[in-house]
């Protein structure tokens, strides 16, 4: 082959490389928050290579995606994620006519506050903060968060190590909203966990789970998700929501304005619609799911679990946390930093 | 000669520069900018950051974290120094089998080995189960979520940071030399004072310096151990990248600590 004829054949050969290669998918998700085969099934189906990664919170994610190179097409940050995430421009808008599943949520989930009309984020999966007690060893059932002040709580109690959570908690204690921007109100909540501070064991979150099952905790401040978890492994533990205010948080499927394959990152969102994956996730995760056709297919006793999907009157009684203003977030930073240097 | 060396020299400077100096530009240019609404950093450049490190919540965070890596170190000093000259004067074969041991935590992550640390000191860990089933005790002691479990996870972890040089230093004392000062009628304690101690002090200068500064920027460590209850300044950085989003002074807090760290290195030198 002469020199010319070999240069000619390089560019057909380059692109028949290209056309033989599987196309590719990059997912970046929490850790432990998908179905043992969600991506193997959605793999096999479409015919293409999903490099699957995962983070551990939103800041996490937020320090990956923000300089808007990171290699990743389809992530789920929580509802107060979604709007930030937009206003940086990291958000590529959703194209509806390729979600054609986004029906089978349920019409709560289906305008939600913080994208009312779903332009830029698809519900995954959602959960709600409350508290987790052992039934049979802690003296009293908990009703609203001002038990979580009770001194016979002392070293038995843990609080999430979470601003918004355990600020939440004091502000709804209080009769103020859980997400409150006032800064008197984030002040006066500040007082009261001062105060609490000593009855705290520890500000831990996820590891709450190991210490409910062992009863070296008792009561804990903990999301339904990380609650349940504690039920599986332990059928002393029960899950409350509070009389008070308290939150949910909902993690949503965005499509990045970096990724260059939003057709298929489309496809898999509209996947995670289907009911019988997005069941399958919610039932591996033990977590709840916002898809109704999802829901329908789970059994009668999951369906009727409190702890994962409390009834109507209940969630009317939540709030969702939605961004606040920068000042209140380095104020409320501030007071968080006096409570722990304290 | 000369030309040749600084040829042989290059690569070092450059990854030097790209990967040591340049960064640090950057920390040092984020410092003095302002706070971006969502992260990141924006103008207009200001000494406001390096103004709020003045605030007495701040200060008090750097003082204690100065007193917890202080501490650490000198217990990493108390508890590392017999057992590097028991490894230094050990015969040649156990010494490679106990510099192995030292070494052997290394060969997991530091995350597991805290998280190990929490299974044993839990009310249900492994301790508290022994000591109440021998009937030392009938409650619990609480021994995770406070000062003495951070205190513990910061001496275990970096203990091997103090042994290891300070072996390099024992190891090369020639055993004559003690025999010398016997024979010149030094008592094994003036021998120990005022051979094996002036010898080993470079190893425990280093030493030190890696314990001290791996304590004072730690911020797993409260966390875990400490149950987020207590706050070091290496928290506090964290914690302006991620929940605070205050990039700048999360920057300035970082770099003060290091002017902190080295003019703290040089007093000593001097």
């Amino acid at each position: 082959m002469n020199r010319r004829l070999f240069l000619l054949s390089v560019p057909g050969a380059l692109a028949g490389c290209m056309r033989s290669r599987t196309k590719r998918l990059n997912v970046m998700n929490w850790g432990d928050y998908i179905g043992a085969t969600t991506i193997r099934d959605f793999e096999r189906e479409f015919q293409v290579k999903v490099r699957y990664g995962t983070y551990d919170n939103n800041e996490e994610l937020f320090g990956k995606v923000m300089g808007g190179n990171s290699g990743w097409d389809v992530v789920f940050p929580t509802q107060n994620r979604v709007d930030p995430m937009r206003q940086l421009g990291l958000l590529a808008p959703l194209d509806h006519t390729r979600l054609p599943s986004l029906n089978n949520l349920f019409p709560r989930f289906q305008k939600p506050l913080w994208d009312s009309s779903l332009d830029w984020c698809v519900p995954y999966m959602w959960t709600t903060s409350g508290i987790a007690y052992n039934a049979r060893l802690y003296h009293a059932a908990p009703e609203s968060w001002k038990d979580l002040w009770d001194e016979r709580a002392r070293g038995k109690l843990t609080m999430l190590d979470d601003v918004d959570d355990v600020f939440g908690a004091a502000l709804a204690k209080l009769g103020y909203p859980y997400n409150s921007a006032n800064p008197d109100h984030l002040r006066h909540a500040q007082r009261e966990i001062v105060a609490q501070k000593p009855l705290v064991r520890a500000y831990i979150s996820t590891e709450a789970r190991d210490q409910m099952v062992a009863g070296d905790v008792l009561i804990a401040q903990t999301f339904a998700t990380t609650a349940q978890l504690a039920i599986d492994g332990n059928a002393d533990v029960v899950y409350r929501h509070p009389k008070d205010p308290f939150a949910v948080y909902c993690d949503c499927g965005v499509i990045l304005r970096e990724s260059t394959r939003t057709e298929l990152a489309h496809e898999f969102l509209n996947y995670t619609l289907r009911p019988d994956v997005s069941a399958g996730i919610a039932q591996t995760i033990r977590t709840a799911t916002p898809n109704q056709k999802a829901f329908e297919l789970l059994s009668a006793t999951a369906r009727a679990n409190a702890t994962l999907y409390p009834p109507a009157e209940v969630l009317d009684r939540a709030e969702w946390p939605l961004p606040l203003p920068p000042e209140i977030v380095r104020l409320r930073d501030r007071l968080w930093t006096e409570v722990k240097a304290g | 000669m000369h030309r040749l060396r600084a040829w042989f020299l290059a690569p070092a400077r450059l990854v030097n520069l790209v990967c040591f100096v340049l960064p640090l530009c950057i920390v040092l240019a984020y410092s003095l900018l302002s706070r971006g609404v969502y992260g990141g950093v924006e103008l207009p450049w200001t000494f406001d950051n390096y103004r709020r490190l003045f605030d007495p919540l701040y200060a008090g965070i750097f003082l204690r974290s100065l007193w917890i890596a202080g501490l650490s170190t000198a217990l990493c000093l108390v508890l590392g120094s017999p057992l590097a000259w028991f490894t230094a004067r050990a015969d040649r074969k156990r010494r490679n089998l106990y510099l192995n041991l030292v070494m052997i935590p290394f060969w997991t992550s530091f995350l597991v080995r805290t998280y190990a640390w929490m299974f044993l000191l839990r009310d249900t860990g492994l301790i508290n189960t022994a000591l109440m089933s021998v009937g030392l005790i009938s409650e619990p002691l609480p021994l995770l979520y406070n000062n003495g479990a951070v205190m513990l996870g910061l001496v275990y972890g970096y203990l091997p940071f103090l042994v290891l040089p300070l072996y390099t230093s024992l190891e090369k004392i020639d055993p004559s030399m003690l025999e010398a000062a016997s024979d010149l009628g030094a008592k094994p304690s003036t021998a120990f004072w005022t051979v094996v101690v002036p010898m080993a002090k470079p190893g425990m200068r280093a030493g030190s310096i890696l314990v001290f500064i791996s304590c004072i920027g730690t911020y797993l460590t409260p966390d875990l151990l400490g149950g987020s209850k207590t706050i070091m300044i290496g928290n506090v950085v964290q914690n302006q990248f991620t929940a605070a989003r205050d990039w700048p002074f999360g920057a300035a807090c970082s770099l003060v600590l290091m002017g902190l760290v080295m003019l703290f290195l040089r007093s000593d030198e001097l």
